[in-house]
C-alpha cells in the first residue's frame, strides 16, 4: 500500500470524512402527504431528495468519489399511515428490503440509461396497467436522481479542475463502463445510494465476475497494471469503510457488505481468475472489515490460491469464509433452483446461499433454538418416566412447533417498494414489477442455532441417564431446577464426561444429526408459503447464541435457562457451527469430521463451522500452507460453510482492559467482523470463551 | 494386547512432520533435560496437573486397538493431505511394544517417529523400520555434559543414530538450541561431524530455546531449575551445517 492509500485509509478510520456530515434530514414526508403520493411514489421521491440533499465532497486524493453527507434516511409514511399499513403484517427486521444481492452486473454493462431504455420499452407495452407504468415512473425517477447526483459531481470536479473525475463521470453511471476504473465508480456511486434510499445489508455479488472483463481488458490493453489496479481496487474498498456507523445493524460492521469470490461460472468452468487474486491480495494488505470477502472452493481447488486466502485469514479480519460448491450447487438445485442460477450463487450478508439479481429471498427470518426444543422435551418427558425414543419424539414436536410459528408470522410479511433497488434485478424493469413484489426466487430461510448445546444435552441424557444409570432424572431435573447451584459434581460430570458434538463421536454426534434432520423434515411438512416459496434451513446461529440463553425484546424464540449439557442460565451458546463453550475438543480434524454428518443437501440455507485457531499457528509459509490444506479437508469431508478466525487470547483480555490500545483489533463476530472494541461487551466475552486451536 | 500410556493426542500439529499430522505423545521419558518444556510427559504414571483452569489428569492407560481405531478414523484425511500419524512424547522407544501394535494396526499412512534415540537397539530399530521418517532429536555430543544436562549418558543415542544412518530411512536431526548449552559452536560442530555422510539425512533442524519452557512445572507439581540464562540470545549458527554441505533449517 502506498502513501496515498495509507492516509485514504488513516484519514477513515478516524472518521474524518464525518466532518461533510449534514445535521438534519430533508423533510420529505410534508410533500409526499402534500401531493397525496402512493407509497411506491414515495420511496422514489426520497431516493430523488436524499440524492438532492447529498452535498458535493471531492478530496484532493480521490480517485473515486462519493461521500455520504446525509446522516441518515427520513421517513417517508407518518407513523400513523405506517400503523395503517403495517396493520396485521409482519415487518422483516427493520421493515425495507434487506440482506438480498443485486445483479450489479447489469449497472456496469447496461448503465443506468441502458436500465431505463429497458424501462421505457416495458412501459410503453404495459401502458394499459397503472400498477407497471406507475413502478416504471418510479424507477426512471431514481434513475434520473442518480445521474443528477453524478452530474453534480462532475460539475464540481469541473470547478476543482479534476478532469479525470470528470471524463469519468460523464461516462458512468449513465452509460456502460468502459474501464475497470469507470465501473468502479458506477459501482461506488450507485451501491451508496441503495443504502441511502434506507435498504442495508447491501451485498456486492460475484464482484470478480461482473467486473473482470473490464480490468482484464485494460490490462491488455496496458491501460492499467496489476500495481494501478490493486491501487484503484485499494480505494474502492477504503471507500466501503466510509460509512459503517450509519448502517443498521446489531452491533457495528453488522452491514452486510460481503462479496463472493471464485467457483464456478454458470456454465460450470471454473469463476476464478486475475482479479479474485487480486482482491484476496488487496484486503489482505488493507486490513479493513469490509468488504467481508467470501470464497467459494471445492476439493479440487488450487492450494495456491487457499494459501493466498490463508494469508488474508492470518489478518484477523475473520475472512475469508469459505463455502463449498459441491454441496452447496446440488443442494439449490435439489430444492427448486435453476442449475445456472445455482452456479451463479453469492453469500448473503452472513452465510445464506442467494442468487444475485434473481432472488427476494428473506433468509433470515429467524432461529430454531434448539436448545429450547430439547430442554422442553427432557424435563416433561422424563418427569413422566418416557424412554429416550419418546423424549425425542418431543424434540421433534418441539422444533416443529417452532418452526411452524416462525413460518406462520412471516405468512403475511409486508416489504416496502423498492423501485431502486429493482433496477438491478433480472425481470423488474422487463415485467414492470417492483422486486418487493417477488423475483425468480421467494423463498424464507430459518436458522437452527445452538445444535452443539443441544446435541450434547441429548447425548447427556441418553450416556448418564439411559446408558449408565450413573444419574436419575430427579437429579437432572433438580439441578437445572437450582442453575446446578450445590450441583458441582454433577455440572462437573456433564461437561468433562458427556459425549461433545465436535469431537467425531458416534453418541453426540448422532443427535446433532438426528435435530437438523428433525429441522429439515419440519421445514419441508410446512410447505409452500404465501409467497410461494419454501423454508430453507440452516446452521447459523447469528446473535441468537446470546439472544436466546439471554431474552431479548421482540424477540419471537424462547428463552432456555440451564441445559443438561452442563450450562448455566444465562451462559451464551456456541456460535453457528461450533462446539460448546468450554468443552475439551480433540481438534480441527474431529471438529470438521463432526460437522460433517449433518445432511447438507437438506440442511442448506448456510451457516459456517466457526473455527478459531491461534494467531501462532499463521507463522511460517509452511503453517499457512497447512492451514490451507485445513480448509481443503473441509471441502473434501463435504462440509458445507468454514469460518477461520485468527486470534490471540491475550490480545483480546487486554483489549478489554486497555480499548485505547487495540482500535484496530478486528474479531469475527458471527457472519461479520467488527472491531471489537467497539462490541458489547456480552459479545466481546462470547469471543473470548471460544475454544481456540494452537 | 498391549496397553500404553498417552498424556495427549493432538490434531493439525504442524510442528511434527511433513503434512497434516495427528501427533500421539506417550507418557514416560527416561530423560529429563534442563529445558524439557512438555515435564508430564517425563513420569510413566498418570499425574494430576493442577491449573487455574482446574484439576486434571495427565496420562491415560489405552489399548493398542482402541488408540488405533481412534487414528485410523482419520487415516484417509491424513493421507489426503501429504501427512499422517507422528509418535512423540515423552519418548516413544519406552512404549515400543506398544508403539508398534499400534503401528501395526493402523491403515497404511505415513508414520514419523519423533524420539530423543535413547531406548534399546532393538526397540529403536523395530520402530524406525516401521516409519516412514524419523525426527531424531541431538542435544549434546559430549557424554558428560549430557550426562549433567538430560540425566542420562548419550551413548546409546548416538549408537542407534549410527543405526539410523545405516538403515537409509529419511531421517530430520532435531537440535534444542539451549542457550551456553547446546548451542555452542564445539556442540554444533560436533554435530556436524557425527551426522556428516550419513545415508537419509534430510537436514538439520534447529530449534531455538522457547523461553515458555517452564510453564508447566508448577502445575506438575515439578519445579523448573535451569542452570543457564533463558534471557541470553541462542546462538543461529547455521554456517557450521551449510560448511559441512548439510541442509539446515531454523524451525
Amino acid at each position: 500500500m502506498n502513501q496515498r492509500l495509507k492516509d485514504m485509509k488513516q484519514r477513515v478510520r478516524e472518521g474524518a470524512h464525518r466532518q461533510f456530515r449534514q445535521a438534519a434530514l430533508y423533510d420529505v414526508l410534508s410533500e409526499c402527504e402534500l401531493e397525496c403520493l402512493s407509497w411506491p411514489r414515495r420511496i422514489a421521491r426520497l431516493v430523488r431528495r436524499q440524492c438532492e440533499a447529498e452535498q458535493v465532497v471531492i478530496e484532493p486524493d480521490e480517485r473515486i468519489v462519493f461521500t455520504r453527507t446525509v446522516p441518515g434516511v427520513p421517513p417517508v409514511v407518518s407513523d400513523m399511515e405506517w400503523a395503517q399499513i403495517t396493520a396485521g403484517r409482519t415487518l422483516h427486521e427493520l421493515g425495507p428490503v434487506s440482506n438480498i444481492c443485486a445483479d450489479w452486473g447489469l449497472l456496469v454493462r447496461q448503465g443506468l440509461l441502458g436500465r431505463k431504455q429497458v424501462a421505457l420499452e416495458t412501459r410503453r407495452k404495459l401502458a394499459d396497467d397503472p400498477e407497471s407504468v406507475e413502478f416504471i415512473d418510479c424507477a426512471i425517477e431514481t434513475i434520473e436522481s442518480v445521474i443528477g447526483l453524478a452530474n453534480r459531481y462532475a460539475e464540481a470536479a469541473h470547478r476543482s479542475g479534476r478532469q479525470d473525475i470528470v471524463d469519468i463521470l460523464q461516462q458512468v453511471p449513465a452509460n456502460p463502463a468502459h474501464s475497470f476504473h469507470e465501473a468502479l465508480q458506477s459501482l461506488r456511486l450507485c451501491h451508496a445510494v441503495v443504502w441511502l434510499g434506507g435498504n442495508y445489508h447491501v451485498g456486492l455479488g460475484r464482484f470478480d465476475q461482473y467486473m473482470w472483463p473490464f480490468l482484464s481488458a485494460d490490462l491488455q490493453s496496458g491501460q492499467l497494471t496489476l500495481e494501478s489496479a490493486e491501487e484503484l481496487l485499494a480505494e474502492f474498498f477504503i471507500s466501503l469503510n466510509k460509512d459503517s456507523d450509519l448502517y443498521p445493524g446489531v452491533q457495528q460492521g453488522d452491514n452486510g457488505q460481503s462479496l463472493t469470490l471464485g467457483g464456478v461460472t454458470p456454465q460450470g468452468e471454473s469463476a476464478v481468475n486475475e482479479l479474485t487474486r487480486m482482491v484476496l491480495r488487496v484486503s489482505r494488505d488493507l486490513g479493513m472489515i469490509d468488504p467481508k470477502i467470501n470464497l467459494r472452493i471445492s476439493p479440487q481447488t488450487d492450494l495456491d490460491l487457499l494459501v493466498l486466502a490463508t494469508e488474508l485469514t492470518r489478518e484477523g479480519l475473520g475472512f475469508p469464509q469459505y463455502s463449498n460448491d459441491d454441496v452447496v450447487i446440488s443442494a439449490l438445485v435439489s430444492h427448486g433452483y435453476d442449475l445456472e442460477d445455482a452456479r451463479d450463487y453469492v453469500v448473503a450478508a452472513c452465510w445464506e446461499f442467494i442468487i444475485p439479481g434473481r432472488g427476494m429471498e428473506v433468509v433470515n427470518i429467524g432461529a430454531v433454538s434448539f436448545p429450547a426444543a430439547v430442554d422442553q422435551a427432557i424435563r416433561p418427558g422424563l418427569e413422566a418416566g418416557e424412554s429416550l425414543g419418546e423424549i425425542q419424539g418431543r424434540v421433534s414436536e418441539n422444533i416443529k412447533e417452532q418452526v411452524n410459528q416462525l413460518a406462520g408470522a412471516y405468512e403475511t410479511l409486508l416489504l416496502p417498494p423498492a423501485p431502486y433497488y429493482s433496477l438491478f434485478m433480472h425481470g423488474c424493469l422487463e415485467i414492470g414489477r417492483d422486486l418487493s413484489q417477488g423475483l425468480k426466487y421467494n423463498n424464507l430461510g430459518i436458522h437452527g442455532a445452538g445444535a452443539s448445546n443441544a446435541a450434547d444435552a441429548l447425548a447427556a441424557v441418553k450416556q448418564f441417564i439411559f446408558d449408565e444409570g450413573s444419574l436419575s432424572a430427579g437429579e437432572l431435573h433438580s439441578a437445572l431446577d437450582a442453575n446446578f447451584e450445590g450441583y458441582g459434581s454433577l455440572r462437573h460430570m456433564l461437561v468433562e464426561d458427556g459425549s461433545k458434538v465436535g469431537n467425531n463421536q458416534d453418541l453426540a454426534d448422532s443427535m446433532l444429526v438426528r435435530l437438523f434432520d428433525d429441522f429439515a423434515n419440519a421445514c419441508n411438512e410446512y410447505g409452500r408459503t404465501a409467497r410461494n416459496g419454501i423454508l430453507r434451513p440452516g446452521t447459523g446461529s447469528a446473535m441468537y447464541y446470546i439472544w436466546l440463553t439471554s431474552g431479548q425484546e421482540g424477540m419471537r424464540e424462547p428463552v432456555v435457562g440451564a441445559t443438561a449439557e452442563g450450562r448455566r442460565k444465562g451462559e451464551p451458546l456456541a456460535a453457528n457451527l461450533s462446539p460448546t463453550l468450554g468443552v475439551k475438543l480433540r481438534g480441527p480434524i474431529s471438529l470438521l469430521q463432526s460437522f460433517s454428518k449433518i445432511d447438507y443437501q437438506r440442511i442448506f440455507n448456510g451457516g459456517p463451522i466457526t473455527m478459531e485457531l491461534s494467531d501462532t499457528v499463521f507463522r511460517n509459509s509452511e503453517s499457512i500452507r497447512k492451514t490451507a490444506m485445513l480448509v481443503r479437508i473441509f471441502a473434501q469431508l463435504g462440509c458445507q460453510q468454514l469460518q477461520l478466525n485468527s486470534l490471540n487470547l491475550e490480545t483480546l483480555l487486554d483489549a478489554q482492559k486497555h480499548p485505547e490500545n487495540h482500535k484496530n483489533l478486528i474479531v469475527r463476530v458471527w457472519g461479520w467482523s467488527g472491531y471489537f472494541c467497539e462490541l458489547a461487551p456480552e459479545f466481546q466475552q462470547q469471543i473470548i470463551l471460544r475454544h481456540y486451536y494452537q | 494386547m498391549t496397553s500404553g500410556i498417552v498424556f495427549d493426542i493432538k490434531e493439525f500439529s504442524i510442528h511434527d512432520g511433513p503434512g497434516i499430522r495427528t501427533t500421539v505423545f506417550l507418557k514416560g521419558c527416561p530423560l529429563a533435560c534442563q529445558w524439557c518444556h512438555n515435564p508430564e510427559g517425563q513420569s510413566t504414571q498418570p499425574q494430576l496437573i493442577r491449573s487455574p483452569a482446574g484439576e486434571r489428569i495427565s496420562g491415560r492407560i489405552v489399548t493398542a486397538q482402541e488408540l488405533a481405531s481412534l487414528l485410523n478414523q482419520q487415516a484417509e484425511i491424513l493421507m489426503a493431505n501429504e501427512g499422517g500419524i507422528t509418535f512423540s512424547g515423552g519418548e516413544p522407544l519406552l512404549q515400543a511394544d506398544f508403539v508398534v501394535e499400534v503401528i501395526d494396526l493402523l491403515k497404511d499412512v505415513h508414520i514419523c517417529l519423533d524420539t530423543s534415540g535413547f531406548g534399546r537397539v532393538e526397540h529403536f530399530t523395530r520402530l524406525a523400520s516401521r516409519s516412514d521418517l524419523v525426527y531424531f532429536d541431538l542435544k549434546l555430543i559430549d557424554p558428560r555434559a549430557h550426562q549433567h544436562y538430560t540425566g542420562c549418558d548419550n551413548e546409546l543415542i548416538l549408537k542407534n543414530l549410527r543405526m539410523l544412518g545405516n538403515m537409509g530411512k529419511p531421517f530430520v536431526v532435531r537440535v534444542p538450541l539451549v542457550p551456553g548449552i547446546t548451542d555452542t559452536d564445539a556442540n554444533l560442530e560436533a554435530v556436524a561431524n557425527t551426522v556428516q555422510g550419513m545415508v537419509g539425512l534430510l537436514r538439520i533442524d534447529l530449534l531455538p530455546y522457547n523461553p515458555a519452557a517452564g510453564s508447566k512445572y508448577a502445575s506438575a507439581g515439578m519445579v523448573f531449575t535451569p542452570e543457564y540464562d533463558e534471557t541470553q540470545p541462542v546462538n543461529l549458527n547455521t554456517a557450521v551445517f551449510e560448511q559441512a554441505g548439510i541442509r539446515v533449517s531454523v524451525a
